[in-house]
């Protein structure tokens, strides 16, 4: 078959919904990009902390003990930094103010370690022991972590909410382009159309009005999403500094309008069906 | 006109029967019966004239045999099968050697005449090639040739009921019904298309049931008279109406068949 004989008669509703398709694509390619793009950064972050510690010997009479466990295990540890008492005062600065002169003397000594391996620091950090406080980063970063997680399933809980609501746009498209051209549909029947060809002919359209209204989505939320990214690393923070959207990222995402694409064909199948074999 | 018995007490024919009712019954819903225990059978080759008031069924018992409207009881078999069970697959299958028209055209006013005509070869998907080479010799055959770019809707009335036919022909259906086609041509027109219409149940063996209100149109041609009056169906005129010359339509894709009819029907309405 090479053209629609039809269903010319859609482009009564061509315009609307190619706005449509288009603007869920570009939602859905944003909310799987955003998804991608923290998933990946809570990894990348996740990986760079997993070797790291903070010790905090809060009894000055156990430093010694302490020292002397990190001097027994150099082998486990590639980097320790003991951190100095300004830069201890400008991380207290906001909690305790002015007056570092007089507290000095009740900060704790800190040591930022990082480690070979996850096993090394897990073996120093029991030898430490009750001598100090050891404190995993990666243990200290759950909350951030936990809650760029959530974010991830906020994010995809809303593509899920944007296929739904294609599904349904596209039903609704297919039902009322049905409707409005009932009588066509019974000259079809008449002239020995079957419903797998009156099925095609609505797929056909379905299929080329969504292509160009999801190559269109997904031009426009491409630039966009970079630059949401983009914003987000230049702010240098946590993990929005290390928001990144990998080549696998963008191929899940170049996948996205072509799945919009089948899965509003596939819509159109079904309920095209319904609507024939509801009039027989 | 006399009722008469039909086809099923003549011994031998229900072999040829194409068209068989029995105890048939039809409704629009909830709506009291509009047709009610109608039995017949038609053999194929047959042409009838189907008679009766405005809203007494005609149209209806037409449906019924295209499979267009569901009996509400009773057995309808077209070509020996039985169609009340048929899945909608089947029935488009045995709609593909039939053919309707329809007194206002059910034509589509957004393609062209030429898309028109080529739509029940396209939904049998049929080579584009063929398409037009049938498509340009029907349109031609019917007189409409120069139209076949126009828009449906900028043809006359009897113009446009010419492409309906020429649709329906186009199949070279073996069972052809026809709702008041003439209803909206001119005498002169009307007996053009009849023409038309025996010459496809002549020399195809179409079996042709044409409804309408043309008492002068059954004068002239003698063809037995199916008359729907208070739900009942009942037959007049002569049982034989016809003996065809072939058993069998021709090949879809024989182009002679067309140029046969031609010859008979190249200016038909045009004047």
């Amino acid at each position: 078959m090479k053209k629609p004989i039809v269903f010319s008669l859609f482009h009564d509703q061509s315009v609307f919904m190619t706005a449509i398709m288009g603007i869920m694509t570009f939602l859905a390619v944003l909310s799987l990009g955003l998804a991608l793009a923290i998933g990946t950064g809570i990894v990348n972050w996740n990986r760079q902390w997993d070797v790291h510690a903070t010790v905090q010997v809060t009894n000055n009479e156990k430093i010694d003990t302490i020292k002397r466990v990190f001097e027994t295990n150099q082998d486990k540890i590639d980097t320790i930094r003991q951190i100095n008492d300004d830069e201890m005062s400008t991380l207290m600065k906001p909690w305790l103010g002015g007056g570092n002169g007089v507290l000095k003397k009740y900060l704790p000594t800190m040591f930022e370690i990082k480690f070979k391996s996850r096993a090394d620091m897990n073996t120093v950090g029991n030898l430490v022991g009750n001598n100090a406080r050891f404190i995993p980063h990666h243990d200290a970063l759950r909350p951030s972590i936990s809650a760029g997680w959530k974010m991830v399933m906020i994010l995809t809980l809303l593509l899920g909410l944007i296929i739904v609501t294609i599904g349904t746009c596209v039903s609704f498209i297919a039902r009322n382009t049905a409707i409005l051209h009932k009588r066509e549909l019974e000259i079809l029947n008449q002239v020995g159309a079957s419903d797998h060809f009156v099925t095609k002919q609505m797929q056909m359209i379905v299929a080329k009005i969504c292509t160009t209204a999801c190559g269109i989505g997904f031009i426009v939320a491409c630039p966009i999403l970079i630059m949401i990214v983009g914003v987000a690393r230049s702010a240098r923070v946590g993990l929005m500094a290390m928001l990144e959207i990998s080549g696998a990222g963008w191929i899940a995402l170049l996948l996205v309008p072509f799945i919009i694409v089948l899965f509003a064909i596939m819509v159109t199948k079904r309920t095209t069906l319904k609507i024939l074999n509801c009039e027989s | 006109m006399t009722p008469q018995f039909f086809f099923t007490n003549i011994p031998g024919m229900e072999d040829n029967t194409i068209i068989s009712f029995a105890g048939v019954g039809a409704r629009y819903e909830n709506n009291p019966d509009i047709l009610t225990d109608v039995s017949f059978n038609i053999s194929a080759g047959s042409f009838y004239f189907l008679s009766g008031a405005s809203g007494a069924g005609k149209t209806t018992l037409l449906r019924l045999i295209y499979h267009l409207h569901r009996p509400c009881r009773g057995t309808i078999k077209i070509f020996g099968n039985p169609t009340n069970s048929m899945s909608r697959d089947e029935i488009t299958e045995m709609r593909h050697k039939m053919a309707i028209v329809f007194q206002e055209y059910s034509l589509l006013s957004h393609i062209s005449v030429f898309d028109n005509v080529a739509l029940p070869l396209r939904v049998r998907g049929m080579d584009e090639a063929k398409i037009k080479k049938l498509v340009t010799k029907t349109l031609e055959w019917v007189g409409l040739a120069k139209y076949a770019n126009a828009n449906p809707k900028t043809l006359s009335g009897g113009q446009q009921q010419r492409v309906s036919v020429a649709r329906a022909i186009i199949v070279q259906p073996s069972i052809m019904l026809a709702d008041e086609p003439t209803g909206n041509l001119d005498d002169e027109n009307a007996s053009r298309l009849m023409e038309l219409f025996i010459q496809m149940n002549k020399m195809f063996n179409t079996t042709i049931i044409l409804a309408t209100h043309n008492s002068k149109l059954m004068e002239t041609y003698r063809f037995p008279i199916m008359h729907v009056e208070n739900h009942k169906l009942t037959f007049s005129g002569p049982t034989h109406p016809h003996i065809s010359a072939k058993k069998t339509a021709p090949e879809i894709h024989d182009v002679g068949y067309f140029a046969d009819l031609s010859k008979q029907f190249n200016d038909i309405g045009n004047k």
